[in-house]
C-alpha cells in the first residue's frame, strides 16, 4: 500500500474502521435479538453490505489480508442472509471474532507490518460454517430466478420481491424494447399501466440491442393476474411478456444456475457500447460503484485543522476587542453616532464570533456511543469467557464529548468493566443464593453536567471488600495498622487506586494483566477528569469518572503570583481558602497547614518559581488552592484569586519542553498571555521524596 | 513573501551578473553592531506584544507572546550572542523565523535597519574575517558599501 498517498490511507483506515463499526453494531443488535428469541433479518443484510463494501474499499486499496477475511466472512453473511445457515450464538461467536481480526488486521495495515496474525484459525472457522449450509427456505428460492438479477437487487427491491411472494403473487418477465430517446418517458408510462396489476420490481438491461438506438429491459413484475390478462393489457410489439414458472421443490438447487432468465451480467456491463447511454445501463452502474461509497453523509478532518480554526477565531478575538477600543475612544472623541453604531457592530460581532468558537467545539465533538459499542462486544466477549451471565444497560450514549477524550477513554473503561465482571458479580449460583437475578447487571451511563462529562459503570454485585482491601494494603506496606484505623470509609474505598492492589488474591486471566485501578486513575488524570468510587458490600460498585467536555476549552482558576497571572485547571483544584501566615507549621523542614484535621503541604509559588514579586509590600491577604491528584493534595500559595474562567490551553514551544511545571499557555485577552500550571507535575515535583533538597534556583540555566 | 523576495534577487542576479547571485539580508543592529539574516528566512517582523516571562526557562529565552493566537517563544538575539545588554528603545522589533522543528521562535532585536543586496563576491567566510574564534551562529561578514555586516545563520540560532 506503499504508493498511497497519507491522505487517501487516512481516508482508507478511517472509513474501514466506519464499516467495522457499523458492523459490530449489526453484530450487537442481532445478540441481542437472538437473546429475545427473534432475528431481523435486516441487521444480517446490513452486516452482509458493510463486509462488501469493506471487500471492495481492501480490494481498491490493495489490502490482501483485509480482502481475504471480507471474502470469507461476506460468503458466510451470504448464506445467513438467504437462510442456508441458521444464526446460532456459536456462529455469532466466529463473526465477533472476525470484528476482531478485522481490528488486528487494520492496525497491522496501518503500521505497514507484515507479522503474522493468525487468522488462520478464524478462516477454518469461517469455511467450516460456510460448508454447513443448506439448502435456502427461502421463498424467493421458489422461482426461476436468476441468481445474476438476484445479486443485483437492491435491498428495497429484494424486499418488494419477498413481499409480493409471501403474498401469493405470480412473477412475471417483461422484455421491452426501448427507443433511447424516449427510454425515460415510456418506461414511467409502462409502470404505470403495470400498477394496476401489480408492481415492477426492477428492469435490468439485457444487452441485447437490436440496434444502437434502442435498449432492451428485462422487467421483472409481481402480479395477481394470469398471463393473458398481463399480455392484453401491456403486450405489444416491443413487449414480451413471460411467466416465471416456480421450481420444483427438490431440483431447486441443481437448476439455479439455469433459470429462465437469460444471465444479465456480464454480457450487458460488457457492452458498454449498446448500453452506456442509456438511463438504465448507468444505473445498474451506479449501483455498483455506490457500494464504495461512504456509507454515511459525513466529512473526516484532521482535529489539527479544527486547533487551527480555533486560533483564528482567537486571532478574531483579537480583532473585536480593538473595536471595542476604537468604539470607546470615538466616544471619548464626542462622536457618539460612530461610536454607537461601531458599538452595535462591536456585539454583533462579539456574539457571532460566540457562535463560531461554539460551533468549532461541536466539531470535535463525538458521541459516547462509539466507545460504548466496543465495550458492549468486550462485556459479551469476557461474560462468555468467565461463565458469567451478564445484562449490560446503557444509557446516555449519545452525550458528546472531544474526539480526542473518546479516543483514551476505552482503555480505562474497558478494565473497569473487566474488573466489574470479574471481582464485582459474583457466580450465578451465589447471586440465585443472595436472591439476586441470576444475570448480573452492568450499567454504563453517560450524561452532561455543566462542563461536564459524567460516565458511570455501575455493578449489582458483592461491592468492594474494605477489610480484604486495608488488609492488602497493609501487607503491601502502603500504610500502617494505624493509619488504617484512622481511615474514613472512602479513604479506604480509595485505596483501590494505589499500585498492585487487588481485592482478589490470585491475578486472574481477565483482570489480573497488571493493570490496575492506579493506571486507570492515572489515564483518567491526564484527560483532566476525575474518578471516583462508591461502593455497598453485598449491593454493588459504582465507579464515576468526570471528565472535561472538551480538552480545547478548560475551566482554570486564575490566580495571581508574584507579577505573574497563571491559571490552574479546575478538574486538579479541590478548593480554595484564606491564608493565615500564623497557621503555618514546619514539619521535616517543610511547610504545611492544617486543614479540616488533616495536613496540607504547602508550596509558595512565588519562591519555588522564583517569581518577582508585583510590589515591595506582602499582600495582606493571601489565598491557598488546594491542588489535589488522587490521594495526594498541595496547597499552592498564592496573592490572588481573580475567579474562574474557560481557557483554550496551548502548549509551550518545543523549546521550552526542559521547563517543568507549565501545561502550556493560555491567551488573557488584552494580547497577554498566562501560563497554565501543570498541578500534577507541581504536586509531583514539590512532594517527591522528602530528603530531596528543595531547589529555588532555576531549573535550567 | 519569500516568493517576492526570490524573484527580485533573481531579477537583480541577472542585472548584476558577473558579481554572482544576489542574496538578500536584512540588516538590524544590536548593541550598536549591525547584524543581517537572509531575508526568506523571516517569516515576519513585529513590534513586541506583550512577552510574559517563563519561570525556569533558560536564560536567553524572555518569554512568550501570542501573535494572532499562535505562542511563540520569543529569545534576547544579545543573550543568545553573549553580548552586553542595553535597554530597549520603541524601535525594538521582534523578527519570527522558523526552526528545524517547525516551531516558530521570535528574536528580540534593537532596531531594525533596511534590506541589503549581497552578491556572493561581497560575502567574506566568517573564519577569514574573524580567524578561528567564531560563534556558530555566524554564516560570515558582509561589506556593502564599506559596511561591515556580521552575517547570522537564522535557522542554527533559532534551532540551537
Amino acid at each position: 500500500m506503499a504508493e498511497l498517498s497519507d491522505k487517501a490511507r487516512e481516508e482508507f483506515f478511517s472509513e474501514a474502521q466506519e464499516i467495522i463499526e457499523t458492523l459490530s453494531r449489526n453484530l450487537l443488535s442481532l445478540d441481542q435479538s437472538i437473546k429475545a428469541g427473534s432475528t431481523d433479518p435486516s441487521l444480517i443484510n446490513e452486516a452482509f453490505r458493510a463486509v462488501h463494501t469493506l471487500k471492495g474499499l481492501a480490494g481498491l486499496f490493495g489490502a490482501v489480508r483485509l480482502g481475504a477475511l471480507s471474502h470469507r466472512l461476506e460468503d458466510v453473511l451470504d448464506d445467513l442472509r438467504l437462510g442456508r445457515i441458521e444464526l446460532a450464538q456459536d456462529v455469532l461467536d466466529v463473526l465477533f471474532g472476525a470484528v476482531e481480526a478485522y481490528t488486528r488486521i487494520l492496525q497491522a495495515e496501518k503500521a505497514d507490518s507484515d507479522e503474522d496474525l493468525d487468522v488462520e484459525h478464524l478462516f477454518g472457522e469461517l469455511d467450516r460454517i460456510g460448508a454447513s449450509a443448506t439448502q435456502p427456505e427461502s421463498p424467493v428460492a421458489g422461482y426461476e430466478l436468476d441468481p445474476g438479477l438476484l445479486a443485483v437487487l437492491t435491498e428495497y427491491e429484494e424486499h418488494r420481491l419477498r413481499a409480493n411472494i409471501d403474498l401469493q403473487m405470480q412473477l412475471y418477465r417483461l422484455r421491452v424494447q426501448f427507443d433511447l430517446a424516449t427510454i425515460d418517458k415510456v418506461l414511467e408510462d409502462m409502470k404505470e399501466r403495470a400498477k394496476r396489476h401489480g408492481e415492477i420490481i426492477t428492469y435490468l438491461p439485457t444487452g441485447e440491442a437490436t440496434s444502437a438506438d434502442t435498449i432492451e429491459l428485462d422487467l421483472l413484475m409481481a402480479s395477481r393476474d394470469d398471463l393473458a390478462t398481463l399480455i392484453g393489457s401491456l403486450g405489444a410489439d416491443n413487449v414480451v411478456v413471460e411467466e416465471i414458472p416456480r421450481r420444483a421443490r427438490r431440483s431447486a438447487a441443481a437448476s439455479v444456475s439455469q433459470g429462465t432468465m437469460p444471465p444479465r451480467s456480464p454480457t450487458a456491463l460488457g457492452r458498454p457500447d449498446s448500453v452506456a447511454m442509456a438511463p438504465s445501463g448507468e444505473r445498474a452502474g451506479l449501483e455498483q460503484t455506490a457500494s464504495l461509497r461512504s456509507l454515511t453523509q459525513t466529512v473526516r478532518v484532521d482535529i489539527r485543522k479544527l486547533d487551527h480554526l480555533m486560533n483564528i477565531v482567537g486571532e478574531l478575538a483579537i480583532v473585536r476587542s480593538a473595536f471595542g477600543r476604537i468604539a470607546e475612544k470615538l466616544r471619548g472623541e464626542g462622536q457618539r453616532k460612530l461610536a454607537a453604531e461601531l458599538q452595535r457592530l462591536h456585539r454583533n460581532f462579539d456574539r457571532r464570533l460566540g457562535e463560531m468558537q461554539d460551533g468549532i467545539l461541536e466539531v470535535r465533538m463525538v458521541p459516547l456511543g462509539q466507545v460504548f459499542d466496543r465495550l458492549a462486544r468486550v462485556v459479551r466477549q469476557i461474560s462468555r469467557e468467565v461463565g458469567k451471565e451478564i445484562r449490560l444497560v446503557i444509557t446516555g450514549a449519545e452525550t458528546e464529548i472531544d474526539k480526542l477524550i473518546v479516543e483514551e477513554l476505552s482503555d480505562p473503561l474497558m478494565h473497569m468493566i473487566r474488573n466489574a465482571i470479574d471481582h464485582g458479580i459474583e457466580v450465578g449460583q451465589r447471586r440465585v443464593e443472595v436472591g439476586k437475578p441470576l444475570a448480573g447487571t452492568i450499567a454504563l451511563n453517560a450524561f452532561q453536567k455543566g462542563n461536564h462529562v459524567m460516565i458511570e459503570v455501575e455493578d449489582d454485585g458483592r461491592g468492594i471488600d474494605l477489610q480484604g482491601l486495608t488488609e492488602k494494603a497493609i501487607t503491601l506496606g502502603k500504610l500502617s495498622r494505624s493509619e488504617a484505623q484512622e481511615l474514613s470509609r472512602d479513604e479506604t474505598l480509595a485505596l483501590i487506586f494505589l499500585p498492585g492492589l487487588s481485592t482478589r488474591e490470585s491475578a486472574d486471566d481477565v483482570s489480573g494483566r497488571g493493570v490496575g485501578m492506579d493506571i486507570v486513575k492515572t489515564n483518567i488524570s491526564k484527560l483532566g477528569g476525575v474518578i471516583d468510587v462508591h461502593s455497598e458490600t453485598g449491593i454493588g460498585t459504582k465507579m464515576t469518572i468526570t471528565l472535561p467536555i472538551t480538552l480545547a476549552i478548560v475551566s482554570a482558576l486564575l490566580v495571581q503570583a508574584g507579577k505573574h497571572t497563571l491559571a490552574i485547571p479546575l478538574s486538579s483544584v479541590s478548593e480554595a481558602i484564606a491564608f493565615e501566615e500564623a497557621a503555618v507549621r514546619l514539619v521535616d523542614g517543610r511547610e504545611v497547614i492544617t486543614l479540616r484535621g488533616q495536613t496540607l503541604p504547602l508550596c509558595r509559588l512565588d519562591r519555588l518559581m522564583n517569581l518577582e514579586s508585583a510590589s515591595e509590600v506582602a499582600p495582606r491577604r493571601r489565598f491557598v488552592v488546594v491542588a489535589a491528584l488522587g490521594q495526594r493534595r498541595l496547597g499552592l500559595v498564592v496573592d490572588f484569586l481573580y475567579g474562574q474562567e474557560d481557557i483554550v490551553i496551548k502548549p509551550l514551544g518545543k523549546s521550552l519542553n526542559a521547563v517543568r511545571g507549565f501545561a502550556g499557555a493560555t491567551e488573557l485577552g488584552d494580547q497577554r498571555v498566562g501560563l497554565v500550571l501543570d498541578a500534577a507535575g507541581l504536586i509531583e515535583e514539590v512532594l517527591a521524596g522528602v530528603d530531596a533538597p528543595r531547589t529555588l534556583e532555576r531549573a535550567s540555566g | 513573501m519569500a516568493n517576492l523576495s526570490q524573484s527580485t534577487a533573481s531579477r537583480l542576479a541577472r542585472r548584476v551578473g558577473d558579481r554572482g547571485p544576489v542574496r538578500e539580508f536584512l540588516m538590524f543592529s544590536l548593541t550598536g553592531e549591525l547584524y543581517g539574516v537572509e531575508l526568506t528566512r523571516i517569516k515576519e517582523i513585529l513590534s513586541p506584544p506583550p512577552i510574559t516571562t517563563v519561570p525556569r526557562a533558560p536564560r536567553e529565552v524572555i518569554g512568550i507572546c501570542s501573535v494572532r493566537g499562535l505562542l511563540v517563544t520569543v529569545m534576547d538575539l544579545r543573550r543568545k550572542l553573549s553580548l552586553v545588554e542595553r535597554p530597549l528603545t520603541r524601535r525594538a522589533r521582534i523578527l519570527l523565523g522558523e526552526a528545524e522543528s517547525g516551531e516558530v521562535i521570535g528574536l528580540l532585536v534593537d532596531e531594525v535597519r533596511h534590506v541589503v543586496r549581497l552578491a556572493s563576491t561581497e560575502i567574506e567566510p566568517a573564519a577569514s574575517a574573524l580567524g578561528g574564534d567564531v560563534s556558530e551562529f555566524v554564516l560570515g561578514i558582509g561589506r556593502p558599501a564599506g559596511e561591515f555586516l556580521i552575517l547570522l545563520d537564522l535557522l542554527s540560532i533559532v534551532s540551537g
